[in-house]
């Protein structure tokens, strides 16, 4: 389990995180839904300490974050990280490098599901492969835990639909999920739990059958009255 | 696999729906394999953890049962699948009762009007069961 107590953080003069608190399970998918700006990235940087906070604290299956976690976590940003000019098996030979929980065979079957040719130079991507390759450096590791910020974001509708069959896949079973988007109606009946944020708190934290079931609202309907109170 | 799911209800509710329909129409038969959890969440793009629940429920409603390792299959149990069918009959009957009488028609014209459209679009009926 994932879990976030409390931290706030500051740019400046400028409080981003006001005391944010919610937890993420293991064997499912966590939603942090915000317009932009309300510091999802913010929170998932926090998570991976790869900023540091002002207060509070990241618990990771009870632990702090140290050295040996990231094999453990990982994040995928927004944009890729990988040098435009290397080859799509360069950038895989470069995570395995780095890390002892690549693995190579699950890479392997992600080149295909994504149908991409590891000779391609990433430079050389389309917007919505890019993305995909991006993923893939991700999923391909044996971690735990997943932090995808923006999956979805720009990015044409058939690539949207690739990247959400990842999610109903062995690719991620078991693994604790956590993804941000301002976007949820495509991946409304993908995701176990919302978070929903605004002005750096979360407003409302619940899960996605639980309201259907209970309040007979859909996450939208949910957002509508949180944001709109 | 032909399901739109709304996003107000459970999801786990609506994949039983489905399944209940199913097997009312016969589509699919008694003792039949169904679709792995995951295999039916990557189908209806569902998350896996409610392809799970909605299994657990049908199989503590009787509706498949599962033995060992093996894939689940439909009940055999034909009491369950007439009570399946018989339970779907009523509801979509209640729900006509309903809309007609809050247009106030008459029980005769309703059976008027029955017996004048069933035969008139069997594609649409046959969407609508």
């Amino acid at each position: 389990m994932i879990e976030v107590k409390d931290i706030t953080k500051k740019f400046g003069r400028k409080k981003v995180l006001n005391g944010v608190s919610f937890t993420a399970n293991k064997g499912e998918i966590t939603c942090l839904i915000g317009i932009n700006g309300v510091g999802k990235t913010t929170i998932l940087n926090a998570i991976m300490n790869l900023t540091p906070i002002n207060s509070g604290e990241v618990l990771i299956d009870g632990e702090k974050i140290h050295k040996e976690s990231y094999e453990k976590i990982t994040f995928i940003p927004d944009a890729i990280t990988m040098l435009p000019q290397m080859r799509i098996a360069d950038a895989m030979q470069f995570m395995a490098d780095f890390y002892q929980s690549w693995n190579q065979v699950r890479a392997d079957e992600l080149l295909s599901f994504f149908k991409l040719d590891p000779n391609d130079r990433i430079s050389s991507l389309s917007k919505g492969n890019t993305a995909k390759v991006n993923m893939l450096l991700g999923l391909a590791l044996d971690v735990d835990y997943l932090l995808m910020d923006e999956p979805f974001s720009g990015i044409d509708i058939f690539s949207r639909e690739q990247i959400a069959d990842v999610f109903t896949s062995h690719l991620v079973e078991d693994r604790g999920v956590v993804i941000t988007t301002h976007e949820i109606s495509d991946i409304e009946h993908l995701i176990d739990k919302a978070v929903i944020l605004n002005d750096g708190v979360v407003l409302r934290e619940f899960n996605a059958e639980d309201v259907r079931e209970n309040e007979g609202k859909s996450i939208i309907d949910v957002m509508r009255e949180v944001y709109q109170a | 696999m032909n399901i739109k799911l709304n996003s107000r209800d459970p999801v786990y509710i609506q994949v039983i729906r489905y399944f209940k329909e199913q097997i009312a129409t016969g589509i699919l038969e008694p003792g039949q394999e169904i679709a792995s959890r995951r295999e039916l969440a990557n189908k209806l793009k569902i998350n896996p953890n409610t392809a799970q629940r909605a299994y657990k429920e049908m199989e503590e409603q009787g509706l498949i049962f599962t033995e060992g390792n093996l894939p689940s299959r439909i009940t055999k149990d034909e009491v369950i699948i007439k009570h399946v069918r018989e339970e779907l009959i009523l509801e979509a009957v209640n729900t006509f009762i309903a809309s007609i009488q809050s247009i106030n028609v008459s029980l005769e014209e309703a059976v008027e009007l029955i017996k004048k459209n069933y035969h008139k679009n069997p594609n649409e009926q046959e969407g609508n069961q």
